[in-house]
C-alpha cells in the first residue's frame, strides 16, 4: 500500500459505514466481560437484528469506558448516553425505549442508583467531565478487533505523517517537545530516551513496548492493549521509525490473554494492510512486531529482567549502566517504553509536540491514567491532566468514599509507592510533588482506604508482594524483604518491640539504597511512607519497654 | 592506551578506561569487600558487598559491573557502605544454616572471613531456617543448601567455563534454589561432566567432595582464574 492510498482506504471504509445512523458500543473490557457483557452483546446483536434495525444501527464491542464497577456499560452514540448494569433482561428496556421511542431509558442511565440526577449525555458527568482522554481517546467508542474501526477514528495519520512529513529527527523533536515523560511509573523524559538511542550507530535496534503490568489494582496499560491495540502498535512503528529500529516486540503478561488476543490481531491486521512489513505506505521503512507473554513476573517488568525474558533467560535484572538505550536486547541498543507512553506518542506526532505540553504541570506534561480501586464509590478507569488534585480525583471523579465513610489514605505507585494521608488530599497528583511526600505516580494505580483499614497491615500487605516477587538474585531484595515482612507481622500480632521497630527502619534505608534494581530500592516504600505519616499506629502496637 | 585520571578515596590515580572500579581498586591495594565476584567470569553485582559511592550518582554502585569514567570520583569505605556491609554479611548469615564448627569449610571460606573483616559480633536479625536439602546423590561431590549463599559462582563456572550448564537457579526471592539441571538429583544429572570446577568456585561450604570431612576443605578459586587466563592465551 503506498501513501495516498491510507487516505482512499480511510474514505472507502467510511462510505461503508456511512448507512449506520447509531452505534451501540457494547463495554468489553475485562472487567464488564466478567459481569457478563459479552452475553449482552450477542443479545443486543440480537435484538436489533428482531426489530430489522440492522441497516441503521451497528452493535460493537469496545474496549473500556471507565466506572468499571458499574458494568456491562453500553454507550449509544452519538447520544453519549451510558446504560449501566445492562443484562439480557433489560436490553428490550433499553433498545424499545432508546431506539424505537427515542428517549433515554431514566433507570438505567449511568450511576441513576447513586446521583440525584443522572446524565443523558454522559461526558457532561462529573466522572468523566474533568478527565480528559488523550491515551484512551477513541478507547470505549471503537472496535478493538477492527481496524477499519481504528482507521474511521484517524488511525495510521500520524504514522503516514512521521514517514513523510518528518525526518526521525524532526519526530525526536516533536517527542521532546512534548515533554512527555516515561508512564511506566520512573518518569524518565521520553524524548531524551527516544535521542539517546537514535545517536547509538548499530546495524541492529530494536523497539521494546513493556506491557508487563504487574501491581495490585493497576490495569492501565491493559485496558489500553484491549481498547485499542492499534494505536500502540503505530507508535511502535512511529518510534522504529525514529530511531532506525526494523523490528519491535511487545512484551505482555501471560494473565491478560485478551490483551494478547487482541494486539496479535491487530499485528496481523496491520500486516496485511501494509501498515506494518516491508515498504510501509511505499516507503523505504520496514517494521515488524512481535508479541512476547510473560510467565508471571512481576520483576519482568523491570527494563533488564524483561529484556533477559525476552531473549529465553531468566528474567532477573542486570545492575546498569550499561543502559539498553547503549546495550539492551541481545546488546543492541533498545529502545523500551511503556504502554500508556506509546499511546501517547501517535496524537503527539499528529498533533504536534507543543500541543500535548500545554496540558498538565511545567514539570509534568500531558495526562496520566489511573486505574481506581478499593474503597471509592465509583472505581474505573480515568485519565487526568497532569496536576489535578487528589481529592479531585477520589471526591468529583470517585463519587467519594462507599459508605459515606472518611478518607483515610490512597496509595499511589502500589508496592513501589506510597501512600497519601487525608492531610494532602489537595497534592497535585505529578512526579514532582508526589515524591514530595514519600510517594511514586508509579503506573498509576491509586488504591483508596477508609478508616477501616490497619495501615500497618497495608504495609505489610504490599512487604509480602515485594517479598513474593523479589527475583532473589541480590541479598537487600531476597532477604531484607523477607526480615522486613516478618517484622512487620510482629508488630501487626503486637508482639514487637521498639529493637524492632528500630531493626525495620534500619533495614529498609539498608534495602532501599543497596538493592540491585528498582524493584528491591522501591519495596521499602509503603513501610517508609506508612511510618512517615501515621507512625502513631505503629507506636500503638508496640509493647512497652520492660 | 591512554590512561584516565579518577580519583578514589581521595588518592588521584591513571588508569586503563576500559576497567572496572573494583579492578582498579584490586590493581592498587584499596580493598573492596566481594562474594559473587570471581576474577575470569560474568560479574553479575548481585552480592552488593562491593557498593561504592560514585560522586554526581544518587545511587550506589556496583564496583564489579561499574566501569570507571574520567575524573570519576569514588569512596569505597564512607560509613554508610561500611554499615551497609555489616547489614548484607548479617543477611547472608541468617538466611540460611551456616553452622561453621560443623562445616567441612570451617577455616576457608569466604564467608567467615568476611564475617571477620566486617567485624560481625553477633547477628541482629532472626535466623530464618530454612529447610534445605543435601544432595549426596553424585558419585563424588555434595551439594548443602544449608550453606548457599546465592552468588551463583557455580552457575557461571560451569556455563561459562566448562560449558556444561548443568546448575541453574529455580524459584523466586528467598525461596531460590541452586538446581541440577531441570531440578534432578546432581548424579542423575545429563549435563553435568564431573570436573569439579564449581566446587572451587563455591565461597562457601555448600559443594565439596565426599571424600574430606569437617574442616577439611581445600578450594581453589583462584585456579579457575588461571584456566580463563591460559585458554584466552591460547586464542
Amino acid at each position: 500500500m503506498i501513501r495516498h492510498e491510507l487516505h482512499a482506504l480511510t474514505e472507502r471504509v467510511k462510505a461503508k459505514q456511512e448507512h449506520f445512523k447509531h452505534r451501540i458500543c457494547v463495554c468489553c473490557g475485562a472487567s464488564c466481560i466478567s459481569s457478563g457483557a459479552e452475553e449482552v452483546l450477542h443479545k443486543l446483536q440480537e435484538e436489533i437484528k428482531s426489530r430489522g434495525l440492522e441497516e441503521t444501527v451497528e452493535v460493537i464491542p469496545t474496549g473500556c469506558m471507565g466506572p468499571c464497577n458499574q458494568g456491562p456499560l453500553v454507550k449509544y452514540l452519538p447520544e453519549q448516553t451510558i446504560y449501566q448494569k445492562v443484562d439480557c433482561d433489560n436490553i428490550q428496556r433499553v433498545v424499545q425505549s432508546q431506539l424505537v421511542e427515542n428517549k433515554p431509558l431514566e433507570d438505567l442511565l449511568l450511576f441513576a442508583d447513586s446521583r440525584e440526577k443522572a446524565f443523558v449525555n454522559a461526558n457532561e458527568d462529573p466522572f468523566f467531565k474533568q478527565q480528559q482522554k488523550i491515551a484512551l481517546k477513541d478507547c470505549g467508542d471503537i472496535n478493538p478487533e477492527s481496524i477499519e474501526d481504528y482507521l474511521i477514528a484517524g488511525g495510521y495519520q500520524a504514522l503516514d505523517k512521521a514517514l513523510f512529513l518528518l525526518s526521525p529527527e524532526e519526530v525526536i523533536a516533536e517527542v521532546k517537545q512534548s515533554r512527555i515523560r516515561g508512564r511506566g511509573g520512573a518518569g524518565y523524559p521520553t524524548g531524551l530516551k527516544w535521542e539517546t538511542v537514535y545517536k547509538y550507530v548499530s546495524d541492529q535496534k530494536y523497539v521494546i513496548c513493556n506491557g508487563d503490568e504487574g501491581d495490585p489494582g493497576a490495569f492501565m496499560d491493559r485496558s489500553v492493549l484491549e481498547g485499542n491495540p492499534h494505536r500502540v502498535l503505530e507508535s511502535m512503528a512511529i518510534a522504529g521509525y525514529a530511531i532506525g529500529a526494523t523490528k519491535g516486540y511487545a512484551y505482555i503478561r501471560g494473565e491478560y490473554p485478551l490483551e494478547i488476543k487482541r494486539f496479535e490481531l491487530a499485528i496481523k491486521q496491520a500486516t496485511k494492510t501494509g501498515l506494518l512489513g516491508k515498504n510501509i505506505l511505499g516507503s523505504n521503512f520496514r517494521f515488524e512486531v512481535e508479541v512476547r507473554i510473560g510467565a508471571g513476573a512481576v520483576v519482568c517488568g523491570e527494563e533488564t529482567a524483561l529484556i533477559a525474558s525476552i531473549e529465553g533467560k531468566r528474567g532477573t535484572p542486570r545492575p546498569r549502566p550499561p543502559f539498553p538505550a547503549e546495550s539492551g536486547l541481545w546488546g543492541k541498543p533498545t529502545l523500551i517504553n511503556n504502554v500508556e507512553t506509546f499511546a501517547a506518542i501517535a496524537p503527539i506526532i499528529l498533533n504536534g509536540g507543543e500541543w500535548y505540553s500545554e496540558t498538565g504541570t511545567p514539570k509534568s506534561a500531558g495526562t496520566k491514567v489511573f486505574a481506581l480501586a478499593g474503597k471509592i464509590n465509583y472505581s474505573g478507569l480515568i485519565e487526568v491532566p497532569m496536576g489535578t488534585t487528589l481529592r479531585e480525583i477520589v471526591f468529583d471523579i470517585g463519587g467519594g468514599i462507599q459508605n459515606g465513610a472518611e478518607f483515610k489514605a490512597a496509595q499511589t505507585g502500589g508496592p513501589s509507592g506510597g501512600c497519601i494521608p487525608a492531610a494532602h488530599l489537595d497534592v497535585k497528583m505529578d512526579y514532582e510533588s508526589l515524591m514530595s511526600l514519600g510517594s511514586i505516580m508509579g503506573s498509576g494505580g491509586l488504591i483508596v482506604m477508609d478508616k477501616s483499614s490497619d495501615m500497618v497491615d497495608v504495609a505489610r500487605y504490599f512487604m509480602e508482594f515485594s517479598m513474593d516477587e523479589s527475583c532473589g538474585k541480590c541479598i537487600p531484595c531476597r532477604v531484607g524483604t523477607k526480615m522486613m515482612h516478618d517484622l512487620l507481622q510482629k508488630i501487626g500480632d503486637g508482639k514487637a518491640t521498639q529493637i524492632d521497630l528500630d531493626r525495620l527502619e534500619e533495614l529498609a534505608e539498608y534495602v532501599r539504597d543497596t538493592s540491585l534494581c528498582g524493584l528491591g530500592a522501591s519495596a521499602p516504600n509503603p513501610l517508609l511512607s506508612t511510618l512517615r505519616h501515621f507512625r502513631e499506629e505503629y507506636v500503638s502496637k508496640i509493647l512497652p519497654a520492660e | 592506551m591512554n590512561k584516565i585520571p579518577v580519583v578514589i578515596n581521595d588518592t588521584k590515580l591513571e588508569v586503563d578506561p576500559h576497567k572496572t572500579i573494583l579492578e582498579v581498586c584490586r590493581e592498587h591495594d584499596i580493598e573492596i569487600l566481594t562474594m559473587c565476584h570471581l576474577k575470569g567470569i560474568i560479574d553479575i553485582g548481585a552480592c552488593r558487598l562491593c557498593l561504592v559511592e560514585v560522586e554526581g550518582v544518587h545511587k550506589l554502585m556496583s564496583a564489579c559491573t561499574t566501569k570507571v569514567a574520567p575524573n570519576m570520583v569514588v569512596k569505597t569505605s564512607t560509613e554508610r557502605i561500611r554499615r551497609y556491609q555489616l547489614i548484607t554479611t548479617e543477611l547472608f548469615f541468617a538466611e540460611r544454616n551456616h553452622v561453621c564448627a560443623v562445616c567441612v569449610s570451617n577455616g576457608k571460606c569466604e564467608l567467615q572471613q568476611l564475617g571477620y573483616k566486617v567485624g560481625l559480633d553477633s547477628i541482629r536479625y532472626p535466623f530464618l531456617y530454612p529447610q534445605c536439602d543435601v544432595d549426596t546423590s553424585h558419585a563424588w561431590y555434595v551439594m548443602d543448601h544449608n550453606r548457599c549463599i546465592m552468588c551463583t559462582r557455580c552457575v557461571r563456572v560451569c556455563n561459562e567455563v566448562e560449558g556444561a550448564h548443568n546448575w541453574d537457579v529455580m524459584n523466586r526471592g528467598h525461596q531460590v534454589r541452586i538446581i541440577s539441571d531441570f531440578n534432578t538429583p546432581w548424579g542423575e544429572s545429563i549435563s553435568c561432566t564431573s570436573c569439579g570446577k564449581c566446587l572451587h568456585a563455591c565461597p562457601t561450604g555448600a559443594i565439596w567432595p565426599k571424600a574430606i570431612v569437617q574442616g577439611q576443605l581445600q578450594k581453589n578459586p583462584a585456579m579457575i582464574t588461571e584456566l580463563i587466563a591460559r585458554r584466552k592465551m591460547k586464542l
